[in-house]
């Protein structure tokens, strides 16, 4: 009997095997990110025979669900993983190693550098650039001009920030100056909040990631700034316990000016056409504009049956067609040989986005979850303590030690 | 006191052998469903907790590292000591609600039963769907408080509860006790139609007053009612999670994280398996010892009721 229906199955399975023209990919990707990889994948299923199946994660839960997912046997066969986690998963041996088909492509010199430096460990290959975005500063020209101010001029300081912050707040009722997620979304503050601190040249962490540095001068001025905005009402109350969720607040109209991520650009164009705004780099807290160079890596669960169609797929991602429509909903082009090209025609706002990849940096460290983007993490609770928070020498002396204690602990 | 008035059941000497074996059949299903739900898992857990078991990778034995580790764990200590403060506080607050509620339903009245619907409706409420709900209420810009406590004067700006210790403690006090308390209130109602009227009519008859009669009769005859609704809303107080991770994410500057909490941080932030086994198995030390004093405390499973 059991080996009657093993036989069967196995019938099934090879049958399956060879009469499996069509593939259906699953995958996922993060909530967060904007449309335009679920764009890319919408025109691929239209278009092609394989078709993706995408699943869309909560940012937040993304790399547990993942981790929890390849332990029960039940992971996606790709998907679109931040890219600061890739040397993670690379290192815990779930990824497919990808080095010789990435290698073959005749673009893979001009591929992201950044996305492609965190995909590769121990010299291989195991994720490649999916999406690129970088952190900048958005102004609604509407208000501006309510308000009295140059909608067309960009901020170029904090102090300026400020002032206009105020005077938009003064336009009263429920439209404010500035806004950030200050309520324990360390993803979104290590995004918007650490250029500050970066454009003046400090870090929060040492070069090799072994040490903690966030008690700076350039950090303390950087906390000062958003305490101020904070104390002057120019913030929204609902700011303090935004865990991330309304982290696009800007798009309400309401907001003078917020620290938001490429990606938006794409989102506001697409669906806020009625807001008009503004782009410019995030200014240092001396002047001096940084960035944060995010995204997405595209990685493969180790083992899958369908590599192949995962990567015809990713190749179609990476066609002129595929860039187009990623960079039409806000995703900066991950290819630079056609960077230029891609984006002609396009909303000439991105290309802010693209200038601040000069300026922009990476955090590398293994243990990004656990010191950064966990919501109860030290980075979370620094911003909440030292911004909403009554004692900043408190906040910033017990972030210095929590995160210490949390790499040493992982050497 | 004595009530005692019960009559001990006959001895069953002679049938005890053949029955035994009957009645384990008959419960043969249910120790099934315990063994694979429950004891299995339980001894996974003690198996994962003796090693060092990442999320992603391999596990190594460590014997019992995870264990000596707790005892010297801050964050676990923190955690345990705020699970404390809520439990006895959610506790205090569940029977001072739910206790005059349910004396308040007992009587026949008009529309009794229309209150108890009432009152039960929020239990059947899943937490999770209950918590987002409040999340709603609590919000500062869309919510139900903030801005109706702004337009009736009380406050003179928007107050966002979530965002300071205090009021985001008291507001989840209220939900759970919104949400907990008609349960609470059954399980004492039953306890309370259980007290046969003779007994209150002759305390009456003898000139006992409304407070001598509830302090002497009604409150001893209810104590294993009680018992039962004290361990339910302890040990399920002791296991909140639900609440603290969708309605503050762990509170303002983590003040909110409970065992469970950090049980899943350590597991599924940290991917540390091994170590949430270990914390797990502790919880659940812990979780024994206070049942097994609380039915000390009220002397549930003497011969005396």
């Amino acid at each position: 009997m059991l080996k009657r229906l093993l036989a069967t199955t196995a019938l099934a399975y090879a049958l399956g095997l060879s009469t499996a023209s069509a593939e259906t990919i699953s995958m996922w990707v993060r909530s967060g990110i904007g449309d335009s990889f679920k764009e890319v994948v919408k025109a691929y299923n239209s278009a092609g025979e394989d078709k993706v199946e995408l699943t869309e994660v909560p940012f937040s839960e993304l790399v547990q669900k993942y981790a929890t997912a390849i332990a029960g046997g039940q992971a996606p066969d790709a998907l679109s993983l931040d890219l600061i986690y890739t040397p993670a998963f690379a290192a815990a041996g779930q990824l497919e190693d990808l080095s010789d088909w990435a290698k073959s492509l005749p673009y893979f010199n001009s591929l992201s550098p950044s996305h492609v430096k965190l995909g590769t460990y121990e010299d291989k290959i195991y994720g490649l650039p999916l999406s690129v975005e970088t952190s900048i500063l958005a102004w609604n020209k509407e208000l501006y001009r309510k308000a009295g101010l140059d909608p067309e001029k960009a901020p170029k300081t904090w102090e300026e920030i400020a002032a206009n912050a105020e005077k938009i707040r003064a336009l009263g009722g429920d439209t404010y100056g500035f806004y950030f997620s200050g309520g324990g979304c360390g993803g979104c503050m290590i995004f918007t909040f650490t250029p500050l601190a970066w454009g003046a040249g400090a870090d929060i962490l040492s070069a090799d990631s072994k040490k903690a540095t966030i008690d700076t001068p350039e950090m303390r001025k950087a906390v000062d700034i958003y305490r101020n905005l904070v104390a002057k009402d120019t913030v929204p109350a609902g700011s303090a316990s935004d865990n991330g969720v309304n982290f696009l607040t800007f798009t309400n109209g309401k907001i003078g000016q917020q620290s938001i991520g490429a990606f938006a650009i794409g989102t506001l164009v697409t669906q806020h056409p009625e807001i008009d705004f503004g782009v410019t780099l995030i200014p240092g807290v001396d002047g001096k504009p940084s960035s944060f160079a995010g995204g997405d890596n595209f990685v493969v669960t180790k083992g899958t049956r369908k590599l192949e169609a995962v990567k015809k797929f990713l190749e179609y991602t990476y066609s002129m067609e595929g860039q187009k429509i990623m960079a039409k909903y806000g995703s900066l082009p991950t290819r630079g040989d056609i960077a230029g090209e891609v984006l002609e025609g396009l909303d000439p706002r991105l290309k802010v986005g693209i200038d601040a990849i000069a300026v922009a940096k990476t955090p590398y460290t293994l243990q990004f979850n656990d010191l950064i983007n966990s919501s109860n993490g030290p980075w979370a609770t620094f911003i909440n303590a030292a911004i909403y928070g009554d004692d900043v020498d408190g906040a910033f002396s017990n972030a210095q030690s929590e995160m210490q204690s949390i790499i040493d602990a992982g050497q | 006191m004595t009530m005692s008035g019960i009559a001990s059941p006959p001895p069953r000497h002679r049938r005890r052998k053949q029955s035994g074996w009957r009645g384990l059949l008959y419960i043969a299903p249910a120790m099934a469903l315990v063994g694979v739900f429950f004891i299995l898992p339980v001894l996974f857990t003690i198996w994962m907790s003796l090693h060092k078991w990442p999320l992603l990778g391999k596990p190594a034995w460590i014997g019992f590292g995870n264990y000596v580790r707790i005892v010297s764990d801050a964050r676990f200590l923190t955690a345990l000591g705020f699970t404390a403060h809520y439990t006895i506080i959610v506790t205090i607050a569940i029977f001072a609600v739910a206790f005059p509620l349910a004396i308040f339903v007992e009587k026949q009245r008009p529309l009794v039963s229309a209150y108890r619907t009432i009152i039960f409706l929020p239990v059947v409420v899943g937490l999770a769907s209950a918590s987002l709900l409040w999340v709603w209420l609590a919000n500062v810009d869309s919510g139900l408080f903030a801005p109706r406590m702004q337009r009736l004067g009380l406050t003179s700006s928007r107050i966002n509860l979530l965002a300071d210790f205090d009021t985001a403690f008291l507001t989840i006090i209220v939900m759970v006790v919104w949400k907990i308390a008609g349960f609470t209130m059954i399980i004492l109602l039953t306890g309370l139609q259980a007290i046969p009227a003779e007994l209150t009519e002759a305390a009456r008859i003898d000139g006992a007053r409304r407070w001598q009669r509830f302090r002497y009769l009604t409150l001893p005859l209810m104590r294993r009612t009680m018992a039962l609704a004290l361990i339910l809303s302890v040990t399920g107080s002791i296991l909140a999670f639900d609440q603290f991770y969708i309605m503050t994410s762990g509170g303002p500057q983590n003040r909110m994280i409970s065992v469970v909490y950090y049980i899943f941080n350590q597991s599924f932030v940290s991917f540390n398996l091994g170590y949430g086994a270990a914390l797990s198995i502790a919880l659940l030390a812990i979780l024994v010892a206070i049942s097994i004093f609380q039915l000390w405390l009220l002397k549930v499973g003497d011969e005396r009721p």
